[in-house]
């Protein structure tokens, strides 16, 4: 068990900048384990300054045309290339119309130096269990592209992420986009992140509700407080069968503080993320019924 | 008086460099033929050396050498001497440095640190300093008795102390009895790292001649040649030491570094140049941090609010070694008594080994700790007794020229204004006036206060000197060995100069570089003694450089020296300003028109030496330690999150009493500077530790310190000119004071509002949430409920 | 045995030749010694690496060298124009926004950054934005002092660069 290394350089490696996705492809099928893809570099650069990854070749993917674009389609939704940064995406209005929890969680994200190189598929492969970017694409059904020479996945996010730095990706594929279907009409989202006197969030929460006043679809996602982005389908099911949603609010959040995996670990413990979840909770429902 | 520059708000002297990224740092550095070096590090926490295989890491292209303890079993210090350069026969703590690879490149000395193999034979390890102290506990330092340590410190041979400091004044039992309330609190602060930028880095060059040549990120080139003299016995001429620029120091780049390990590895690698950079990762888990703080304190009271005895034990958890901890341990014992006048008083205060990192000191030096349960511990007795806690504070404050203090000390007339500090304080916070309402209803608002007094710890016979030359153009170079790591100390001093001869302040030098061999000695600049100690010497320095220029110009303008008076650059004759000779015409000697000269190059030299302090009873711990008393107070008001425990400071009030203000601008650094990192160590900063003792948030994301977005909302900075009759224009020091006060006034309003004793730091969200759900859970339910039924949307309330 | 990349460097065009797996921070300092960029932490935690790369704000301790072949990096060096120096420089001395001097450069960029994109910051914003760096000797309050009276300079269009 290593807690932090002391190195100043990193190991050793080849660099590849290939043009073209096929290319990209390619190589990765070449090198498959010894192989790592980099966009933002934010997360791969700091595991390889600790020796947790020494991939001997590096395939940089921030030229290829299409990683770098994001696109909207009424009706199909948001489509986000891997090599988008964070501040781009922060810059984009309709993200920040349509996809409040997302908007949110990418404003309070890491720092704005940060974001000018991170990116959103770099956060979900980073997988760790502190950052927020997969947090409201799960609220939001997003699911993960993965390609490989021969294939293509479409993968929900809270799929992709099986546990710490473990995701659904083989040594030859690339997540490539992310797809965020258009939410409904009357969709209202909202993110939180209590993360004071810390880096990393102690508790995160995606709150996504599909009909504010009789809801036809809730989605309560939590980030930081386990291994890996977790639902509260109890607090979930309370919303959705109760017949006064400003009563069930306090029931629903009690639930989701009780029913879901929370882990202690250096930043916090158990009992006080529990604490915190049935605060946002309460927050995020308050903020998106409107309880006034 | 009027002055020109004395009080006058300019920036610091060497901010150019800063902002153009001129200014070298040792890290900065190269040297032609330089090699590198990593260190390899123990795995465990207590463990004998069985072996230490370096023969696969020597098979790495571009190592030079692999060095081991055993090959130069030399230990080191100037407190404790409990120091090896690398672990000799065992190891005593994760991160313990075992040994160091050299290379001709760091990315070899990286791979072939990994190649170093060391078997162990593990031994039963301690890591609760109460447990340490338990007669059965494994020993850690079971070689005490060879040490060489400082006659002022008291190791116990046999046992895991490192040092015992007693205070002892009147008759503790009596003092009990005769007290109405007795309060009994157990305190605890958790270790914390100083955090400065620059880490910590040396380039050594030990050449064959037997000449070390030192360049250090260290506060002060002295004491690195002082104690590299005693331990490897290099005689100091041959010790040359180079400070350039710093990145910080905070009190943890004083005393040794790494300058020793690395000259004897310079030696060991062929006398070539070596560097050793440490990661951030062993600043955290190898170099020393602050020590680990128990306090078992007993307090009586008389019923009008008299302070009557005081009895507490200090435990600091000092680690593997001590050196430098043994001094604040004592500083803890005799700090003890803080602003009070106490009749009858028991300190204790035990240096304890444990297998944890080692530590040093800390910006406080010790005050930090023994105010976080003093201040507190008044502020319980004015709860009990029914008495405003400003009002108990000024019925027991220290009354200069009247007033001893727990040392016996007597404190002088000059030193300060107490009193005045805590009304300004009291005023300036709006004590008594109620807060405005909390911005949401499961929210407090409350105000804390705390007086502080600190002066430095530093031996009696601490001196310090400054030598001023002239140059042709009759600039002025002061050569000096005052620390340059952020306080701005050297751009008072310069102002000072300028002030003195009337010359304008660009005309005023200080090298950026300290040098043994060249800057005039001053011991260390550590306890906010730099603008004192060093100040009298420079002021020495100017007038004994006037004295020399009177002297000539007397001669050549044929008139007694007591008439002459320095203005705008020039010797005058006063009341015949007429009658003058430019400084450019004496500094370098005055020629007469017929080729005649007299004089010379003017040199001024000034010192600084403390004739009435003295060492400390090794029984009672009565004496004379200090040279100048700063008083001062902190007062917070504060708004508590009763739903998640955060604190937000929404106004800061500094008070203190400085004698006389060089720099305004530079005190408002030092004010700001001194509250953002009391604010940060409050508030968020502990290491952790696993059950090994190994640190498991070595970087700054697991380890949260203040950043921008984490400063109090208002401060407010008030400095009172009381003069210190011997200090430079009447002033004293201020550089770690206003650290001291901000966790106790910041517990306090915890404490006045809702009872709640926050007896631990840091007060994080997690720690301030879980003390006020164990001592008042209903004040945690009180705010959910309100926090359910709050009728308003916002994006994010809490 | 390693590239040759092409970089311009505070307005100057420099070739070097730099091994895959060197980072921007090393090859900045020790190969082309632009030594103002320091680094305190290796992770991208403390921003003290911080250089303007082809316009954005990055830290260069989390970029490869071989990355930013053609790109263009401005540094605190290359701030001043004309033998003056930039009215943030001039705000930071005039305000004592600096004690030990090690986060200056990084401080002085970013501030600079930030007022050419919102010449007219509030505080929490001026906050948000140097939220990615340390300034361990704490000299925030300064800092924000000295951004909002270099303001001026960065309204109207009058940019300093």
């Amino acid at each position: 068990m290593s807690f932090g290394a002391p190195y100043f350089t990193l190991p050793e490696f080849t660099y590849h900048k290939p043009k073209t996705l096929k290319e990209a492809l390619e190589l990765l099928d070449t090198y498959r384990d010894e192989a790592k893809v980099m966009a933002g570099g934010v997360g791969l650069v700091a595991f390889m300054k600790e020796r947790l990854m020494s991939p001997s070749h590096v395939i940089d993917i921030k030229e290829i045309p299409e990683l770098k674009r994001v696109e909207y389609r009424e009706g199909a939704g948001l489509k986000i290339g891997a090599a988008v940064t964070l501040s781009e995406l922060e810059n984009n209005e309709i993200i920040k119309k349509k996809y409040t929890a997302l908007y949110q969680a990418i404003k309070k994200a890491a720092d704005p130096i940060i974001r000018n190189r991170a990116t959103l598929v770099g956060n979900i492969c980073e997988a760790l269990p502190w950052v927020d970017g997969p947090i409201p694409l799960i609220a939001y059904n997003a699911k993960v592209e993965v390609m490989s020479l021969n294939d293509v996945r479409l993968i929900p996010v809270s799929d992709f992420i099986k546990g710490p730095v473990e995701i659904d990706l083989a040594p030859n594929e690339i997540a490539t986009f992310i797809h965020v279907p258009d939410p409904p009409p009357e969709s209202k989202s909202t993110f939180l992140k209590f993360n004071t006197g810390s880096e990393f969030a102690l508790a995160t929460m995606a709150a996504h509700v599909v009909g504010s006043v009789k809801p036809k679809e809730v989605y309560l996602v939590y980030g930081a407080v386990s291994t890996k982005p977790v639902r509260a389908s109890e607090a979930e099911r309370i919303i959705l069968t109760s017949e006064n949603i400003k009563e069930a609010i306090v029931e629903a959040a009690t639930k989701a503080s009780q029913e879901i995996d929370v882990v202690s670990d250096v930043l916090a413990s158990e009992d006080y993320r529990r604490h915190l979840i049935k605060v946002l909770t309460i927050n995020a429902l308050k903020s998106i019924f409107e309880v006034s | 008086m009027s002055f020109k520059y004395i009080g006058k708000p300019i920036p610091p002297h060497d901010a150019f460099q800063k902002v153009t990224g001129t200014a070298t740092y040792t890290i900065d550095l190269e040297l032609p033929g330089m090699l590198y070096a990593k260190l390899v590090t123990s795995t465990v926490p207590h463990a004998r050396i069985k072996k230490i295989d370096v023969s696969r890491a020597l098979e790495v292209p571009g190592v030079v050498k692999v060095v081991t303890g055993r090959d130069y079993p030399y230990r080191v210090g100037m407190y404790a001497g409990d120091r090896d350069l690398l672990a000799v026969d065992k190891v005593t703590w994760v991160g313990h440095p075992v040994a160091a690879v050299i290379a001709e490149t760091l990315e070899a000395a990286e791979k072939a640190m990994d190649l170093v193999d060391v078997e162990y034979e593990e031994l039963p390890a301690v890591f609760d300093p109460l447990e340490a102290l338990k007669p059965d506990a494994p020993l850690i330092h079971e070689k005490m008795e060879e040490y060489r340590h400082s006659p002022a410190f008291k190791p116990v041979p046999g046992t895991n102390i490192a040092n015992k400091f007693t205070l002892i004044k009147g008759d503790i039992k009596k003092g009990f009895e005769e007290s109405d309330e007795i309060i009994e609190e157990e305190f605890h602060i958790s270790h914390v790292s100083h955090c400065y930028m620059e880490v910590q880095n040396v380039i050594a060059h030990y050449h064959l001649d037997g000449t070390v040549e030192i360049w250090t990120s260290w506060q002060n080139v002295a004491p690195v040649r002082q104690i590299m003299a005693l331990s490897l016995g290099i005689t100091h001429n041959k010790i040359i030491v180079r400070i350039p620029f710093v990145g910080g120091g905070f009190g943890g780049k004083a005393g040794l570094g790494w300058e020793a390990l690395v000259a004897i590895l310079s030696k060991a690698a062929g006398h070539r140049p070596v560097k050793l950079v440490l990661s951030r990762k062993e600043q955290f888990s190898s170099a020393a941090v602050r020590e680990g703080f128990h306090a078992f304190a007993k307090a009586g009271f008389k019923k009008d609010g008299r302070f009557n005895a005081y009895n507490v034990k200090f435990i600091l958890d000092a680690g593997a070694y001590a050196d430098y901890t043994v001094n604040v341990g004592r500083a803890v014992g005799y700090s003890a008594d803080g602003c009070y006048e106490i009749p009858n008083i028991y300190v204790e205060s035990l240096t304890v080994y444990t297998n944890k990192i080692p530590t040093t000191a800390l910006r406080g030096f010790g005050y930090p700790e023994s105010h976080w349960v003093l201040e507190q511990i008044m502020d319980r007795a004015a709860k009990k007794l029914g008495i405003d806690p400003a009002e108990i504070r000024l019925m027991n404050l220290l009354k200069p020229g009247h007033s001893y203090m727990g040392t016996g000390e007597r404190l002088r007339e000059d030193a300060g204004d107490p009193k005045k500090v805590l009304t300004t304080l009291v005023d300036e916070i709006g004590w008594g006036k109620p807060s405005e309402k909390p911005s949401h209803p499961w929210k407090i608002r409350a105000k804390g206060l705390a007086l502080f007094v600190k002066g430095p710890a530093q031996p009696p016979n601490a001196a310090s000197s400054a030598i001023l030359k002239f140059n042709e153009d009759a600039s002025i170079d002061l050569l000096i060995a005052t620390g340059n790591f952020g306080q701005g100390t050297i751009t008072a001093l310069m102002q000072i100069v300028a002030e003195e001869f009337g010359l304008p302040l660009e005309k005023i030098r200080v090298d950026y570089v300290r040098d043994t061999h060249k800057s005039a000695y001053t011991w260390q600049t550590v306890g906010s003694r730099g603008l004192f100690t060093d100040g009298i010497a420079v002021l020495g320095a100017i007038r004994d450089a006037k004295k020399q220029i009177f002297r000539v110009a007397s001669e050549v303008l044929r008139c007694p020296e007591d008439q002459l008076e320095l203005v705008d650059g020039e010797v005058r004759v006063k009341g015949k300003p007429w009658e003058k000779i430019p400084l450019q015409d004496i500094v370098m000697g005055y020629t007469y028109p017929n080729g005649n000269s007299v004089g010379g190059p003017i040199i001024g030299r000034g010192v600084f030496m403390s004739t009435h302090t003295t060492y400390l009873d090794p029984d009672t711990g009565q004496g004379n330690p200090t040279i100048f008393h700063t008083f001062g107070g902190t007062a917070v008001e504060i708004e508590v999150n009763l739903l998640t425990g955060e604190i937000n400071i929404l106004k800061a009030v500094e008070v203190l009493d400085l004698g006389k203000v060089i720099n305004p601008l530079l005190v408002k650094q030092q004010i700001h500077s001194g509250l953002i990192m009391g604010t940060s160590i409050s508030l968020y900063e502990q290491i952790k530790f696993d059950e090994r003792g190994w640190v498991i948030n070595p970087n700054f994301t697991s380890y949260y310190l203040a950043r921008i977005k984490d400063i109090p909302r208002e401060v407010v900075g008030r400095f009172i000119e009381t003069p210190q009759l011997d200090g430079p224009y009447g002033a004293r020091g201020i550089g770690e004071h206003t650290m001291i006060g901000v966790a106790p006034a910041i517990a306090n309003a915890i404490f006045n509002s809702i009872g709640v004793k926050m007896n631990k730091l840091p007060m994080n969200p997690e720690n301030v949430w879980r003390t006020i759900k164990e001592q008042r859970p209903d004040l945690v339910e009180e705010a959910m409920k309100k926090f359910s039924e709050h009728r308003e949307t916002v994006e994010m309330i809490i | 045995m390693g590239r040759l990349i092409t970089l311009t460097v505070n307005g100057i065009r420099r070739s070097v030749e730099v091994k895959d797996n060197e980072l921007l921070l090393d090859v900045l300092r020790d190969k082309l010694k632009v030594k103002s960029v320091k680094a305190a932490c290796w992770r991208g935690e403390c921003g003290l690496c911080t250089v303007i790369l082809n316009g954005k704000l990055v830290k260069s301790c989390l970029v490869l060298a071989v990355e930013v072949d053609g790109s263009e990096i401005l540094t605190v060096e290359g701030l001043a124009k004309d033998g003056e120096l930039a009215p943030i420089q001039k705000a930071f001395i005039q305000h004592g926004a600096l004690q030990c001097g090690f986060c200056t450069p990084a401080f002085v960029l970013a501030s600079h950054k930030l007022l050419e994109e919102n010449p007219t910051p509030s505080e929490d914003e001026i906050k948000e934005r140097l939220s990615g760096l340390i300034c361990r000797c704490g000299t925030y309050y300064e800092i924000i002092e000295a951004i909002k009276d270099a303001s001026k300079y960065y309204q109207l269009g009058r940019k300093p660069r």
